[in-house]
């Protein structure tokens, strides 16, 4: 599909004034899609800026309202897939929100007591996206759908078979788990 | 595990949950990143330049004044409006609620996520004092909070987790003293000491009373209570916030944000009562409850100020009760025992008025309604073991302020010097 300019599709004053409102309502939703996924913030900072620069730059396509969301979603995850296969990009624009970032943000992930989130790290990438969609960016399987580019239908049962081996390797975890306790007290008892 | 058990692990392990995310305090880099965005070029080619050269480029603060009328960089144009203007049409006020919306500082706070929940305003002798409520995230309930135990032992219940309170932020206005307002705050009870600071607010400097936890379960590392006092357009202003830290409170400083009217209302949520809805939120409210042959709906006050259903709700029932506790004491007095069980008949279905049982789940007053009708028909009311009249407690619904004053100047008198009990 070819890219259409913001001039093309719409009047300066009213592209920035759709801007403005896409950017309040989501900016900070972007942000938080993409600190969840980059090992960095300063990463973070980066995704969304060419992820709302992609925005403005193709206004005339994104949606309106609740769709718009999820295209920016969409479109932060393939700025994040980018990322990940090492095209990295320091972009100037997100110098001051990288900065602030590294102030405000803690230095250590919480704690994960149960083990989830390494046992989701451990899933493919494809289930894994699916399950942080639903389950931390709160969209519903339809919504996730959107954002991955499938049918809901699809959506759905992946999300089923997702769930499924999450509770497989949670269960392979503990079970290891038990297994190295086993071991130490035995270690311990000689 | 079951579906609901793993989803709710799940959703309980997000390393940046929403109500973190919406309290970080990035605001004006996020304003820098949105206008350096628009400022970019939108392609190399010569339409591109074309468009350019016919729509010449703004400066780079259009983004915001665009969104909001904002004039400072500082505060992120992030006004959510949960009501009121979504079809974007300007919604028309009447001059008399924009000319007491314009005698308020009319303030709002403008950042990422933050709406009104509430906003009330009183016609004082003074002037106009108000609040409104700000929060991010899902609404916050009215927060109960019951102490028990000793001065060294006490416990606090019904308190929100300091995750939840950190969503809300109070502003107040009143007229009076900025001095008394301060000295009032310092003489309050502070269990973990005192600790002022000054800080910028709007075009002035605000006294902050950083430590101003009043219970001794507060004020731990990341829970604290701040408030700030400052002055301006002849009030006296109040800003109190949780938060985790000061940096987390000098962000909600500079979000406050100076706007017209128009946006001040706009802003306000659809509970609030609009003047222009004032007559039709009194007639629904009054359905299914009876009201005295004296009753007239124009003695409910409507003084053409900014509330929310609970407060019309209260002026409402506190017209029509006051009214039925006058029959009640003139039936009283003069003996006519029909007038008098007449009131009391209608009183005692004041816990089936629709609009106090609405009311409850937001405050105490539809209780004190409740208790005077239970009792009406004895006349008196029990407090630490003795017994008192009960018109005098029915007079704190407001009566005399209504209008409706239920003691007469003696009575009153009498009341102040301790009168023994009238007899039935």
């Amino acid at each position: 599909m070819p890219d259409s300019t913001m001039a093309d599709a719409l009047p300066r004053d009213l592209a920035e004034q759709r801007f403005a409102r896409l950017y309040r309502d989501n900016a900070r939703g972007v942000l938080g899609y993409a600190l969840r996924r980059c090992a960095d913030p300063e990463d973070a900072a980066d995704v969304v800026a060419e992820t709302f620069l992609a925005a403005w730059r193709r206004l005339g396509e994104v949606p309106a309202g609740e769709e718009g969301r999820l295209w920016l979603y969409g479109t932060a995850r393939l700025v994040v897939a980018n990322q990940q296969r090492g095209e990295r990009r320091r972009s100037r624009l997100a110098e001051q929100l990288r900065a602030e970032l590294r102030r405000r943000l803690p230095a250590e992930m919480p704690p994960d007591p149960t083990g989830i989130v390494e046992a989701l790290a451990a899933l493919e990438e494809d289930d894994r996206e699916l399950l942080m969609l639903v389950g931390w960016e709160e969209l519903t399987p339809a919504q996730a759908a959107r954002v991955l580019g499938i049918t809901p239908l699809a959506a759905r049962s992946r999300l089923h078979r997702a769930r499924r081996r999450l509770r497989a390797r949670l269960a392979e975890s503990e079970a290891s788990d038990s297994r190295e306790i086993e071991l130490e007290a035995k270690e311990a008892g000689r | 595990m079951k579906t609901h058990e793993l989803d709710r692990e799940l959703k309980a392990a997000n390393p940046l949950p929403w109500q973190v995310l919406a309290t970080l305090g990035i605001a004006a880099a996020e304003a820098e990143l949105g206008e350096a965005i628009v400022a970019e070029p939108v392609g190399a080619g010569a339409e591109a330049e074309a468009g350019a050269a016919s729509h010449p480029r703004r400066p780079r603060r259009t983004l915001l004044a665009l969104a909001g009328g904002l004039a400072a960089l500082t505060a992120i144009v992030i006004l959510l409006l949960s009501g009121g203007t979504q079809d974007g049409a300007t919604r028309a006020y009447s001059a008399d609620l924009v000319r007491f919306a314009e005698a308020s500082p009319l303030l709002l706070l403008e950042g990422p996520g933050w709406r009104v929940q509430n906003a009330v305003e009183e016609n004082r002798r003074e002037g106009i004092d108000g609040s409104i409520e700000f929060v991010t995230g899902k609404p916050i309930p009215y927060e109960s909070i019951t102490i028990t135990g000793s001065s060294k032992a006490e416990r606090e219940s019904g308190m929100f987790p300091p995750a939840v309170r950190r969503r809300r932020v109070e502003l107040f206005w009143r007229h009076g003293s900025l001095a008394e307002a301060i000295s009032t705050q310092r003489s309050g009870l502070h269990p973990h000491g005192q600790r002022w600071i000054k800080l910028p607010v709007l075009d002035t400097t605000a006294a902050v009373d950083t430590r101003a936890e009043s219970f001794v379960n507060q004020g731990g590392p990341g829970n604290r209570q701040m408030v700030a006092f400052w002055s301006e357009s002849g009030y006296v202003l109040e800003l109190r916030a949780a938060v985790p830290d000061q940096a987390a409170f000098e962000e909600r400083l500079g979000w406050l944000t100076k706007v017209d009217s128009q946006a001040w209302l706009d802003a306000m949520p659809a509970k609030v009562v609009k003047a222009a809805d004032h007559e039709a939120a009194v007639r629904e409210m009054l359905k299914g409850i009876p009201v005295p042959s004296t009753f007239r709906p124009s003695q409910i006050p409507d003084e053409g100020l900014t509330t929310d259903r609970y407060q019309v709700g209260a002026k409402v029932t506190a017209t029509v009760s006051c009214l039925w506790f006058l029959q009640w004491a003139e039936a009283r007095r003069t003996g006519d025992r029909q007038a008098e069980l007449e009131a009391e008949k209608a009183m005692a279905t004041s816990r089936h008025w629709r609009i106090l049982r609405e009311m409850a789940k937001d405050g105490a007053y539809p209780e004190t309604i409740w208790e005077l009708a239970a009792e009406m028909p004895s006349g008196v009311w029990e407090w630490a073991g003795r017994r008192h009249p009960l018109l005098p407690r029915a007079e704190s619904l407001g009566c005399a302020r209504l209008g409706l004053p239920l003691l007469s100047r003696k009575q009153k008198l009498q009341r102040e010097r301790g009168a023994p009990l009238p007899p039935r």
